[in-house]
């Protein structure tokens, strides 16, 4: 049974009206039918989860209807807040494929034989983007013949920039979430409990301390909770956990991960596992330094290179601007949305982040600041979803931004 | 006279209508109401059939078979007659004419998916009507 959809709850989401805005934009553009397939889309519209490869056709007018694999389309239609009739699905039979079922859709339920379809297509660096593949815009151009297509994924990407109440309070839930994550490992950790304790252990602690408090998943494509320790802390800034022991005498990342109805906790803390050292300590004061530095600066009107240059003046400064990764965030949304800052893919590099993206309020990003010397086997990184706000910034999680020595 | 009825002839419709309210009571049916047109293609005699069968809170309402006018349904399967003819003859299952694309199926799929183990029952029932194909 569909989600009764409640304007009382602190985390309501008006998805009716989301369809209605999309619909307007299509209006503007002449666009008949909109055929999503992100993965963020579906979220953004359907507010449900859906992992498996999903279709939702939007008409110029009514609701949407969506297509996903037939084993999970009940589950869909008990979590989205779109009737019986509009969850459908496909499967491995006769005018049931995915072709079929879409295209038939289209010209004998919506009645529509030509026109301009709009789409979503691109390229991310995120796998699982989702945009419409070459073998389905090809078979699904022959079988709908007399249609213009017309690569529309913006009208979605700029609809969900500005974040609605409801999406700011889940994303404030997901973080304090995270939070508890934290507090989780650091008691494990102290007290020696790290000895013995490996890089995956630490991030399943984490994940049931989240868990607990209301998270359902540790949603991260690059490796659920990143966690590095010693050396492969100044790896990079995509570390899935491994089997590697934790050890006195080097640096930990722990970069935990939240999902909290759909909204993306995000927040990486670092330590250093004692002894440290003076020159681990100098590597810690400097990025404990720039990460203030830069979150003091988030607000309306800042953009991702005024941020950026920010950061390296700060690093020059203080003599480690060799060690810093020349980017402050990344994009966040709710769940398959967690790449690029803003809507349109016109910036410089098509599809990356546009360096002059001017933040506005109610906007939201990942602060993402990664600091490392692989020659040393040290790095730290800061992830934080904050909230972009007229004179600031508002940072969700509470977590205190420091880096600690274990003893 | 024989006593098969001719496939999808007025007096095989009426013999499936009676064993199918006679053997599916309303809860083997679930209790649900739908409806299905399936559609024979390559007939024997060249026209297009078509069998509708309707369901009104489980009990079988209507079973209608003819060449032309197929009632709107709330699935449509289109096959060909000697596809259908083998699932009445219980030589092939409806599940794999659908999954080998035998069959070609119209209406929403999650909702099949919930009446599949319901169109076998009238599937069997009707596998039992002595009929010369």
């Amino acid at each position: 049974m569909a989600r009764i959809l409640d304007p009382k709850d602190p985390y309501y989401i008006d998805n009716p009206g989301r369809v209605k805005s999309i619909q307007s934009e299509m209006q503007k553009r002449n666009i008949d039918v909109y055929l999503g397939s992100r993965v963020r889309t579906m979220s953004f519209i359907l507010d449900a989860f859906c992992p498996w490869r999903s279709y939702i056709i939007i008409p110029a007018e009514g609701l949407p209807t969506l297509f996903t694999f037939v084993i999970d389309a009940v589950r869909i239609g008990d979590e989205t807040w779109l009737d019986e009739d509009h969850v459908r699905a496909y499967a491995p039979m006769g005018g049931m494929d995915q072709i079929s079922a879409l295209s038939e859709f289209i010209k004998d339920d919506l009645g529509i034989t030509s026109g301009r379809i709009g789409y979503e297509d691109g390229v991310s660096t995120y796998t699982a983007e989702g945009n419409l593949t070459h073998w389905e815009f090809s078979r699904l151009n022959d079988a709908l013949p007399g249609f213009e297509w017309i690569n529309s994924h913006d009208i979605i990407d700029g609809l969900s920039i500005i974040k609605d109440k409801g999406t700011i309070e889940r994303f404030r839930k997901a973080s304090l979430i995270v939070d508890e994550g934290h507090k989780a490992a650091r008691a494990a950790l102290e007290n020696g409990g790290y000895k013995g304790m490996t890089e995956a252990v630490i991030a399943g602690i984490a994940a049931l301390a989240m868990r607990k408090a209301g998270s359902v998943s540790e949603w991260n494509f690059a490796g659920l909770n990143e966690i590095s320790s010693g050396y492969r802390t100044g790896l990079g800034a995509c570390t899935p956990p491994t089997n590697r022991e934790i050890q006195a005498g080097e640096p930990l990342m722990l970069d935990f991960h939240s999902m909290f109805q759909l909204a993306l906790g995000d927040h990486s803390h670092n330590y250093l596992i004692g002894p440290a050292t003076d020159r681990q300590r100098w590597h810690g004061d400097n990025f404990v330094a720039l990460v203030s530095t830069v979150l003091d600066n988030y607000k309306a009107g800042a953009s991702p290179s005024s941020l950026a240059e920010i950061m390296l003046d700060c690093a020059e400064s203080r003599g480690c601007a060799d060690f810093i990764v020349p980017g402050c965030e990344h994009g966040i949304g709710l769940f398959g949305d967690e790449w690029r800052i803003g809507a349109t893919a016109d910036g410089p590099i098509p599809y990356w982040t546009d360096p002059d993206h001017v933040y506005s309020e109610n906007e939201m990003v990942v602060c993402a600041m990664q600091y490392q010397s692989p020659e040393e086997g040290i790095g730290f990184r800061y992830e934080n979803d904050i909230l972009i706000l007229k004179d600031g910034c508002e940072y969700m999680s509470k977590y205190p931004l420091a880096i600690e020595e274990i003893k | 006279m024989s006593d098969k009825h001719v496939y999808l002839s007025t007096a095989w419709r009426d013999e499936a209508l009676r064993r199918l309210q006679s053997e599916l009571p309303p809860e083997k049916m679930n209790n649900i109401t739908t409806s299905m047109s399936n559609i024979y293609k390559n007939c024997p005699g060249g026209e297009d059939m078509f069998l509708f069968v309707e369901c009104k809170d489980g009990k079988v309402t209507r079973v209608e078979t003819g060449t032309t006018g197929a009632p709107d349904g709330e699935f449509r399967i289109t096959g060909d007659y000697e596809t259908f003819a083998k699932i009445s003859r219980a030589e092939l299952g409806s599940q794999k004419a659908l999954f080998t694309g035998k069959l070609k199926l119209k209406g929403n799929m999650a909702k099949a998916l919930k009446l599949a183990s319901l169109a076998d029952r009238i599937n069997k029932v009707l596998s039992q009507i002595p009929t010369e194909y």
